[in-house]
């Protein structure tokens, strides 16, 4: 006996507790476990992730064992958390700004009482970006921001299937009618695998012509789907990595957005970050000198993210790109 | 590898069948225990299995050598050497580019170009955990607390994967010993070691993870984009955050360390419930504030001085144990407060005719109550990137009440009634339900084991968020 009077119990019980607890629980999460195996990184691991998570769904639902977790989903209002959605819905081809470039938009004024409505979207890499220009735009009442930071770790246009972004921009779209969307994506598309492919397609490696004609497709259909609701896009590109060859895929990807973008002036702008964070010699750097000298820690320990100061410097390029489209400031004269 | 995932969980079945399997026979125990745990630390990233490894030839060359020498002098010249190399370590890995940013920033004040450039060094999860137990067994050996044991025990001390990377930090008079005798595989702790894996999960994966996606992220991120009701909620909300993460954590490895048969040291004692901070230090992170009492705050002189010099003590000794968290300033700020606050609360206690009140309910509700608070406003810094960051952050809860509120949900409110509630349920109350638990048969057991799982997996978000304490 041990303290509160519980007994103690053999190991032998301690391993077959654990076990059966374990195998149980298996069946009772099968959906959620199917649904992570089907969102990982592609290899080895997805592809044993599955072989035994998707017979464990076929037999979870069988036996009625996925109910309880149906249920308690449902309970916390999320029944479509097991869902895995692989449908990229884009703009119709038709008439598409990118095809038949639309004239620019007449610069508009904001203001207080008619204020610039902000949405920001995009992988982890948008999250301190989109707090500095928060922050920043906090400071300008001519501009309101529609909701909260949607940045959504380990996400991309690649992978509709570990979130679909493609839906997600359009229903946003509807329900929040942002005047401006502020997006960055990409960080985790620097692979080959792609799902949500149409019907009868197959793409090559990462950097194909196959594979880049399907992502510029989906980065193309996403500019339409927002710019067609009337937003102004401001993409952001992705930063150099300290890892080289990470730089090189990136470098690919920012290639298609800058391209997309400048087919479609006045409705979306690309901003080029690669040069902000470069070191002396060109390459990668935590750490970049600001105009006193002073050492400035710029990226993440991991060599990827943004440090506040980053997030700081992109929100004020962000606000110039805004500025050319909105006039934000003419409000501060008048009033 | 992290704990509340399916890798961890096969990873941890084989090993415990296994490690019962050869508990019999110690000398295969030990081995096979320091290749599961090196493989676990690999999962991170091998390179810096290398980095263990050092760490674990380190101290135990040196425990030796301390532990054949008898001249005093010797021995202190050894254990300083030691100390060279595992603080040279930690120095090296976790503050060195702090240490080249701040003399680079000091410097440039004065226009001077300081020719020392930062090195974007990656830090080895876990180190500031092993460097202290390291340093620990060397300076037991050194005191003659504790004499070295062979190089087996000691590198299964050092690598245990229950503790390797957020601890608890186990002394080595309480594991080693541990590791000396078979565990007596008729009796163990299970009820006690699922109901700590339980509430662990649960406090990790649903509570400190639904309130840093529902308001904290959101509050520190952008303050001035919200009220101040959001912003005092969002900062209470961390510090429920900031406890469920690390006490999720520890419970955890409490748990697995017990189904393994072995004991680790508490680490939290409901620490919101503290009266003061004095109180609260007792309850927060136990193995570490003990590690900075024994190794740090004793051997600066503790109160052995007079009043100023125990006052010094203690603002070393938090300020060490700040920067300890983090290689920055707001973490040498965090450990200031409490410092002050610790040192100010002795003042009161020692100045001429103080008189201890007896506690009665309102006194200690008000004084739990302001120890909250000052624990909270230190969290302000401790969680802030920086001073201006936390300074935006503390006016802005004073200047924008009125303002609409969508974050402060009932979500969030009840997530934090239960981070903090859960401090004040009667002891008697786990104890009850642990028993009751050991009573069942063990497939009834299971079932309630895999239906915590259930609750637990299908109210936490998709994908497991780190531990904060990883980062330290």
């Amino acid at each position: 006996m041990a303290e509160g009077g519980r007994r103690l119990h053999s190991a032998g019980s301690a391993i077959a507790v654990s076990l059966a607890g374990l195998l149980i629980a298996l069946l009772l999460n099968a959906p959620g476990l199917h649904k992570s195996a089907t969102i990982q990184p592609a290899g080895w691991k997805r592809d044993t992730a599955l072989a035994v998570t998707g017979p464990l769904e076929s037999v979870s639902g069988a036996l009625l064992l996925d109910r309880p977790r149906r249920a308690l989903k449902a309970v916390f209002g999320r029944s479509e958390d097991d869902q895995v959605d692989t449908a990229v819905v884009l703009a119709p081809e038709e008439p598409a700004i990118g095809a038949a470039p639309a004239p620019p938009p007449k610069r508009e004024t904001v203001s207080p009482k008619h204020k610039l409505r902000l949405w920001i979207a995009g992988d982890s890499f948008v999250v301190v970006p989109g707090e500095s220009l928060l922050r920043a735009a906090a400071e300008n009442r001519a501009i309101t921001s529609v909701g909260k930071i949607d940045g959504r770790i380990a996400t991309g246009l690649e992978r509709p299937d570990v979130f679909n972004w493609f839906t997600h921009v359009r229903d946003e779209v509807r329900s929040k009618k942002p005047g401006a969307v502020v997006l960055m994506f990409g960080g985790n598309d620097d692979h080959g695998f792609m799902t949500g492919l149409p019907e009868g397609t197959q793409i090559g490696s990462f950097g194909s012509p196959s594979w880049q004609a399907e992502y510029r497709r989906r980065v193309a259909g996403l500019m339409d789907t927002i710019a067609r609701s009337g937003a102004f896009v401001v993409w952001i590109g992705l930063p150099i990595s300290r890892d080289a060859s990470q730089t090189q895929r990136y470098d690919t990807i920012n290639a298609i957005v800058q391209q997309e973008a400048a087919k479609r002036p006045g409705h979306v702008a690309y901003l080029d970050t690669y040069f902000f964070f470069a070191g002396d010699d060109g390459g990668f750097s935590e750490y970049i000198a600001d105009d006193t000298g002073k050492l400035v820690k710029m990226r993440a320990d991991d060599g990827v993210h943004f440090e506040r100061p980053a997030g700081d410097l992109i929100a004020e390029k962000v606000l110039e790109h805004l500025e050319k489209r909105y006039d934000l400031t003419s409000w501060r004269r008048s009033s | 590898m992290l704990f509340p995932t399916a890798t961890f969980a096969i990873f941890f079945m084989v090993v415990l069948a296994l490690s019962w399997l050869l508990m019999p026979r110690g000398e295969r125990w030990r081995p096979f225990m320091i290749v599961a745990s090196f493989v676990f630390y690999a999962g991170w990233d091998w390179r810096f299995c290398f980095l263990l490894a050092f760490s674990i030839v380190w101290n135990q060359v040196f425990a030796i050598a301390l532990h054949n020498r008898r001249d005093e002098r010797t021995r202190k010249w050894l254990l300083a050497g030691a100390l060279t190399g595992d603080l040279g370590l930690l120095a090296y890995f976790k503050y060195y580019d702090f240490f080249v940013t701040s003399t680079n920033n000091l410097f440039a004040f004065g226009g001077i170009d300081v020719p020392l450039e930062a090195r974007s060094i990656i830090l080895p999860v876990g180190i500031s955990f092993f460097t202290f137990m390291g340093i620990a067994y060397v300076v037991d050996v050194y005191r003659l607390d504790f004499e070295p044991v062979g190089f087996g025990k000691f590198a299964a001390y050092l690598s245990f994967f229950p503790h390797l990377v957020a601890g608890p930090i186990v002394r080595p008079g309480e594991l080693i010993p541990q590791f000396s005798s078979p565990r007596d595989p008729r009796y163990v702790d299970t009820s006690r070691a699922f109901f700590l894996i339980g509430t662990g999960l649960f406090m990790k994966v649903v509570v400190a993870n639904f309130l840093a996606a529902n308001i904290v992220d959101e509050v520190f991120g952008a303050p001035n984009q919200h009220s101040s009701l959001e912003v005092l909620v969002g900062v209470y909300a961390y510090g429920v955050q900031i406890y469920a993460d690390f006490f999720g954590y520890t419970n955890m490895a409490i748990g697995i360390a017990l189904l393994l048969g072995f004991t680790f040291p508490q680490n939290f004692d409901a620490p919101y419930s503290a009266t003061s901070i004095t109180d609260f230090w007792r309850r927060w992170h136990m193995t570490l504030s003990r590690w900075l009492r024994d190794y740090l705050y004793i051997p600066l002189g503790g109160n052995r001085g007079g009043k100023l010099f125990t006052y010094r003590n203690l603002m070393l000794t938090m300020l060490i144990g700040g920067l300890w968290h983090g290689a920055g300033w707001t973490f040498i700020a965090w450990g200031a407060i409490h410092g002050a606050a610790l040192v100010a609360e002795r003042w009161w206690r020692e100045r001429p005719g103080f008189v201890e009140r007896p506690w009665t309910r309102g006194r200690r509700a008000w004084h739990r109550f302001a120890t909250f608070q000052v624990v909270c406003f230190a969290w302000v810094f401790f969680r802030s990137d920086s001073f201006a960051d936390a300074w935006d952050l503390i006016v802005r809860m004073f200047t924008a009440w009125g303002e609409p509120s969508p974050l402060v949900t009932g979500g969030v409110l009840a997530a934090i009634a239960v981070g903090i509630g859960s401090q004040y349920l009667p002891r008697r109350f786990p104890l009850m339900i642990m028993a009751r638990f050991s009573r069942l048969p063990v497939p009834a057991q299971a079932a309630v084991l895999s239906l915590a799982l259930l609750v637990t997996h299908a109210m936490g978000p998709e994908g497991v968020a780190p531990f904060i304490y990883f980062q330290f």
